[in-house]
């Protein structure tokens, strides 16, 4: 009780805090609307000599977007706590009796929120461009876009209150990120790869996402690739959080 | 005296790539209800690492403490519904405004909306918040925000409130509001436990007080005995040294029995009583009955920093400045 009302009041402080940031939520509309925008004309021309038809080019690429959003979004999480700690805010939580899993998840709920914003922003444009919408699998996708959303955000988090600082933690991310999204077949499928490559993939989470998400695209939920999906997320996502809950607990923020 | 922060042989390390640092080394103290501590060291002393202890933000290595009745470590929650905590950094959220940060920060303590906006409206009357209440916290002045920031530990009325150097960033004016605030809340029963680089302040604020210097403390009383234990009071004398005046009120006043100390300097002297307020009278009329002319007289009361120095060797206002280790 006393956890789902802290988790409301922090939810509800950073909220405002991001639609305070013009910055930010120029950013947050602008990046996945100009991906669309530059590449989807140049998939459209490589997407024949690939084997694809053209108008399945959308259907390709905006799941790899749309997890693309979600992966950015949560791991880019822990700038804002490094500022905050820097700043003395999450002191400042911590030493009120608010519950320590509502700090930590108020924020990230918050971000999911936003992230479904921007999420029905590009797919309204997508549709407006002949993608076609299958509501249950759009469904079923956004509930998998929050798991890894949510992970990313908790590992990002939990990484910033370690690390303390801005060098080491941009350091350990910017070296995860670069892998984790060459390995995952975001923009392109990883069945173009080489095999050595998509043997790596199968360690990396973000693959599975993508692999869900192209599937449910197009609303196939017989597919391998969903329920693999959500058995890779699912338990990561949990563990995750229980493990970043942890680390605010004793955190020496 | 009930005792309501209390400790025992409180001890904290850090690790870091160039070693252990030490920065509390064995601290107990015994903090009264109702009273303002202070807390009194250069920089790197170990004031924050120690208050951080006692407001649950950072694990005890050994030793052990007690607030308001309940174990620290033991009992984290328990404790952290009874304390407000002002950290040296503040903390208020930039992009919100003072009231709603104040009113968010009652809230995570567990009051309702509406008592919490009407607590949070008298106390930005009390501490002159109002007219910049609504406006984001980002545009504040130095001072502002220091005000906001002690009026977010207190929002809650705790039993006890660790202020870490309340006043840093505050004009001589607001300052000596802030004092009078913390009087206040002392006066309605709140124990105030707080740091300060200040003289001043550790005098005329605090009921008693402790100085720390690497971790350790070395004194520890009333700003008043702190002082009298040191040296008592001084008092210079100049002299006209004609035919030996100087040699023989030198060995007069060294036989009274009140004088601790002599030293002599040029032509003045310097000597230490135990209470130079008692002790002019008795030594003007010597020195008048002897016909030893005197130039001028001056008495002064010692200050906490020849306590320090006494203590440590060194003087308060340069301490610190040398410590290679940086702050987190
Ligand atoms: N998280 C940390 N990691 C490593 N060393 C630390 C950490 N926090 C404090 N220290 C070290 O512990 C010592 C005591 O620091 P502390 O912040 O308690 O001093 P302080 O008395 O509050 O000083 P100031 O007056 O500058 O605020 C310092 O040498 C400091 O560098
Ligand atoms: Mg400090």
């Amino acid at each position: 009780m006393k956890t789902f009302r802290d988790t409301g009041l922090l939810f509800h402080r950073y909220t405002l805090q991001m639609l305070r940031n013009p910055v930010w939520l120029f950013v947050g509309f602008s990046s996945p609307i100009l991906y669309l925008a530059l590449f989807t004309p140049m998939l459209k021309h490589v997407a024949p000599t690939l084997g694809v038809r053209s108008g399945g080019v959308l259907e390709i690429f905006l799941p790899g977007i749309l997890a693309l959003l979600a992966f950015a979004s949560g791991i880019s999480m822990g700038f804002s706590t490094i500022f905050e700690l820097q700043a003395g805010v999450i002191e400042r939580f911590r030493v009120t009796p608010a519950s320590r899993f509502a700090i930590l998840i108020g924020p990230i709920l918050s971000g999911l929120m936003m992230m479904a914003v921007f999420d029905a922003v590009v797919v309204a444009i997508a549709v407006g461009v002949g993608f076609q919408v299958h509501w249950l699998g759009l469904a079923a996708l956004a509930v998998l876009l929050g798991l890894l959303a949510a992970l990313m955000a908790a590992f990002s988090t939990a990484t910033a209150l370690v690390t303390r600082e801005i060098n080491s933690f941009a350091a350990i991310i910017n070296g995860l990120n670069l892998p984790i999204l060459l390995l995952a077949g975001v923009l392109l499928p990883i069945s173009f790869g080489p095999v050595w490559m998509r043997v790596l993939a199968h360690f990396n989470p973000l693959y599975y996402a993508v692999q869900a998400s192209r599937a449910l695209a197009t609303g196939t939920f017989g597919a391998p690739a969903v329920w693999q999906g959500f058995a890779v997320l699912a338990p990561l996502c949990a563990l995750i959080i229980f493990w970043a809950t942890r680390v605010f607990r004793k955190a020496v923020a | 005296m009930e005792a309501i922060i209390s400790t025992t042989d409180l001890r904290k390390q850090f690790h870091s790539r160039r070693g252990a640092v030490e920065a509390v080394r064995g601290v107990s103290i015994e903090v009264g209800r109702g009273e303002i501590f202070g807390f009194l060291g250069p920089n790197g002393a170990g004031k924050t690492t120690t208050l951080r202890m006692l407001t649950t933000l950072l694990p005890i290595d050994s030793g052990s403490a007690t607030v308001a009745g309940i174990d620290v470590a033991r009992r984290p929650k328990q404790v952290r519904s009874r304390i407000g905590y002002v950290s040296q950094l503040g903390g208020a959220d930039e992009l919100a405004t003072g009231r709603e940060n104040l009113i968010l920060q009652g809230r995570l303590y567990g009051g309702d909306l509406a008592s919490v906006s009407s607590r949070a409206q008298l106390l930005m009357e009390i501490l002159d918040i109002n007219e910049f209440a609504d406006r984001r916290v980002k545009t504040y002045s130095g001072g502002q925000r220091r005000r906001l920031d002690v009026a977010l530990g207190i929002v809650h009325e705790p039993e006890v409130l660790f202020l870490d150097e309340p006043s840093t960033g505050l004009d001589p004016q607001n300052r000596a509001h802030l004092w009078d605030h913390v009087r206040a809340l002392r006066s309605r029963g709140t124990t105030i436990f707080l740091t300060t680089h200040y003289l001043e302040e550790a005098d005329v604020l605090c009921d008693r007080l402790m100085i720390m210097d690497h971790g350790q403390i070395v004194a520890e009383g009333t700003p008043r005995d702190l002082k009298r234990q040191v040296s008592g009071d001084s008092v210079l004398l100049s002299l006209h040294d004609e035919g030996g005046a100087l040699a023989r009120a030198r060995l007069l006043i060294s036989a009274e029995p009140y004088v601790r100390e002599l030293t002599t300097d040029g032509d003045q002297l310097r000597l230490y009583v135990e209470d130079g307020s008692a002790a002019l009278p008795g030594l003007l009329r010597l020195l008048d009955r002897e016909r030893i002319a005197l130039k001028s007289i001056s008495l002064s009361e010692p200050t906490l920093d020849d306590v320090f120095l006494h203590q440590t060797g060194r003087s308060l206002r340069d301490a610190g400045t040398n410590t290679t280790e940086s702050a987190a």
